[in-house]
């Protein structure tokens, strides 16, 4: 995409105005979708608090300013929180309450006022230098959770000092024209005070897939590259701004004939996107008739409404984890109950996997407090961390068997590697089935329990396994990632982590045969199940659903309505004799290319 | 006066929201109070200054009660250490 670069080397020859010169930066790809935009750059962490004196006569109506700014802010976060609590639930708008309680600090209010009397200091420079003296106290706490919470009194800090330094606090931090939000990091408070219709596009240095900014933005069909590093020095207010959330690219100042290329590809995407919608109502079912379950992967419970509008017959993996690492302390029965409810009745009778905790590997909430791991993936996570933490895991149990009453919950249980895991944790349900009972809660008796087949272990035992679980659910990433030891991270060996190696087929093989003798529902809920180029095969295995990210569904979908089961059978008899990837890899794309019709780029979706 | 003492016991101590439901309550009483921890204390009513103790989980606080309702406000202000400040 960016091959122009030498082009605008030889701009201006004339010395007119130089035009800024364009570069390209590559991110996480977060949410799909391309935007061309004007970039609104948030920078929420440098303010300068003037020091003016103040002459003694006007001292008291410097604290009365002081008093009054105070309220103002106070107005304007009690405004914000209804507007959260409206948009996005109480939950979230609860955060502001101590922020209100820091507005109404007496000795907060003492302490400033005392300064500007004693040093005749104006209100601003008086308020930050008390409000400092507590963040730094606080900052200086070993304890990491308390040391967090910094982030809110600094937050308010800002507001009080916006409101008294006559800077409109809205203005600066948030746009009024369609924009191209570019910033260090997005906090939940930031994203929750952007007005839906002024955004195009988020862009920011932190972050990746699972990020709060990456989540709201799926849901909210917006574009979205992030960990971009140290894109936000780079790029100012204004700058044209090209992003492609389909590929992480990112191109600031681009030039007419970038922008042109780009006008293609966004005509391109537009023309695939509403041909795929028009799928929503059709069945995921091959030209002869072999019907597929169609589900969606889902982070957090405001999904829900996108699994929908792109067709999803289902929850095929709720991955229950992000709920966990978004708070700031370990979330409680009712809280946990309250989001799978929503989730369950939102989705309305159709199926939904609810995968208990699957703490560890990359994934870590602050406030378990883990000592760090020399090797996270093989170490303490998944089911391995649930049943030592059997407190924990009990708790989660329960409110997913209560959200049972709401529709139609199915339980699975992440990394399991030994029998043992897995008995156990069937025990734990049915202690915890007791409980409920005892307690008078409502729950559905008849809730299936299943497993992830992540580990080499699990598919190598896929019989005995079998015969304790209704369903199963490959998780291709970690399968693959375990059997080829290749850690996706390093780029020296990334390549060497491939869908289609014929190791990794022959154990999907093993895994389907031990689920059809026991009649195991058996899902594929790893990023294979999108990739364009493994489907025509996992359609040949007999799999009997594919679990997806939402908006990958009705591309999947489209392929399983371009081909036949028997035309893909005889496709992963052809590919099982070949001994390379790049074999199977030939063989498969001139199937793809032969049966589906074109826009589709094969490799496009997956990578 | 009186006084009480008692452990931290939510996961995560004594931290800003935490602060915010201990100052919710103290606010409803006339009576002074007062939350020591270690060599530190602070004004009962004062989410900054409490969140400043560093109580983290287990840590032990005593707090001090003057004032004209203050059999009341230790009944209340128990009975939020006793439910882990709502959050277990």
């Amino acid at each position: 995409m960016a091959r122009n670069k030498s082009e605008k080397a030889k701009a201006d020859p004339n010395g007119a105005a130089r035009p800024k010169p364009e570069f390209e930066r590559r991110g996480i790809s977060a949410s799909p979708g391309i935007v061309i935009g004007t970039a609104f750059v948030r920078d929420a962490e440098r303010i300068s608090v003037p020091r003016t004196p103040v002459e003694p006569a006007r001292v008291e109506v410097e604290v009365g300013r002081f008093g009054q700014a105070l309220a103002d802010t106070a107005r304007e976060l009690r405004a914000l929180k209804a507007d959260i609590a409206r948009k996005m639930g109480d939950d979230h708008a609860r955060i502001f309450d101590a922020h209100l309680l820091i507005l109404e600090d007496r000795m907060l209010i003492d302490e400033t006022a005392a300064v500007i009397r004693s040093e005749c200091l104006n209100a601003a420079a008086a308020f930050d230098k008390v409000i400092g003296k507590f963040i730094a106290s606080i900052a200086g706490i070993e304890d990491q959770y308390l040391k967090e919470r910094t982030v809110d009194v600094q937050d308010v800090r800002k507001r009080v000092i916006r409101v008294l330094l006559g800077t409109d606090a809205r203005a600066s931090s948030r746009p009024t024209e369609p924009s191209i939000v570019v910033a260090h990091d997005l906090s939940p408070s930031d994203t929750a005070q952007f007005d839906r219709r002024t955004v195009l596009a988020y862009v920011t240095d932190l972050g990746g897939r699972t990020s709060h900014t990456a989540i709201l933005a799926r849901s909210q069909g917006i574009p979205a590259v992030l960990g971009l590093e140290s894109l936000v020095e780079r790029v100012e207010t204004g700058d044209t701004v090209i992003v492609d959330g389909n590929t992480g690219a990112v191109v600031v100042n681009p030039t007419p004939a970038t922008l042109d290329q780009y006008r293609l590809e966004m005509a391109r995407f537009h023309e695939l996107e509403e041909q795929l919608l028009t799928l929503t109502g059709y069945p995921a079912q091959t030209l002869d008739g072999r019907a597929f379950m169609l589900c969606a992967n889902l982070d957090a419970a405001d999904e829900v409404g996108s699994v929908l509008d792109h067709g999803g017959q289902g929850v095929g993996l709720f991955r229950t984890e992000y709920f966990f690492i978004s708070q700031e302390y370990l979330p409680g029965e009712e809280e946990q109950y309250r989001v799978y409810r929503q989730v369950v009745e939102g989705m309305a009778g159709k199926p939904v996997v609810i995968r208990t905790l699957d703490i560890g590997g990359d994934k870590i909430a602050s406030y378990l407090n883990r000592s760090p791991e020399l090797n996270p993936f093989m170490g303490w996570r998944g089911i391995r961390f649930c049943l030592t933490r059997k407190d924990i895991f009990k708790t989660q149990l329960r409110a997913i068997y209560r959200a049972s009453a709401h529709g139609n919950v199915k339980i699975m249980f992440p990394m399991i590697s030994q029998i043992e895991e897995i008995l156990k944790a069937k025990e734990i349900c049915a202690e915890v089935r007791e409980e409920l009972k005892r307690d008078r809660y409502r729950y559905d008796e008849d809730v299936e329990l299943g497993m992830m087949i992540e580990t080499p272990s699990a598919v190598a035992l896929a019989d005995q396994f079998a015969r304790e679980v209704a369903f199963f659910s490959i998780g291709t990433n970690d399968l693959i990632q375990y059997t080829m030891a290749v850690d996706r991270g390093n780029s020296k060996i990334a390549h060497l982590y491939q869908h289609l190696h014929p190791s990794i087929l022959r154990l999907l093989r093993l895994t389907v045969e031990a689920a059809r003798r026991r009649k195991v529902h058996l899902s594929i809920c790893g990023e294979m199940a999108g990739d364009p180029l493994s489907v025509p095969i996992l359609i040949g295995l007999g799999v009997d659903e594919f679990s997806v990210s939402p908006n990958v569904i009705p591309e999947v979908k489209r392929m399983i309505r371009s081909v036949t089961f028997d035309e893909c059978r005889a496709l992963l008899r052809r590919v099982s004799r070949f001994r390379t990837t790049a074999e199977i890899e030939g063989e498969i794309e001139a199937f793809v290319k032969s049966h589906v019709p074109t826009v589709l780029e094969p490799g496009r979706m997956g990578k | 006066m009186i006084e009480f003492t008692k452990n931290v016991g939510n996961k995560i101590g004594l931290h800003l929201r935490a602060a915010g439901e201990f100052v919710k309550i103290a606010a409803q009483f006339s009576s002074d109070i007062r939350v020591y921890h270690g060599e530190k204390f602070a004004n009962g009513k004062s989410i900054l200054g409490l969140a400043s103790l560093a109580a983290a989980k287990g840590a032990r606080v005593r707090v001090e009660i003057e004032g004209p309702d203050e059999a009341a406000a230790q009944k209340a202000l128990e009975a939020l250490f006793d439910a882990k400040f709502y959050e277990d």
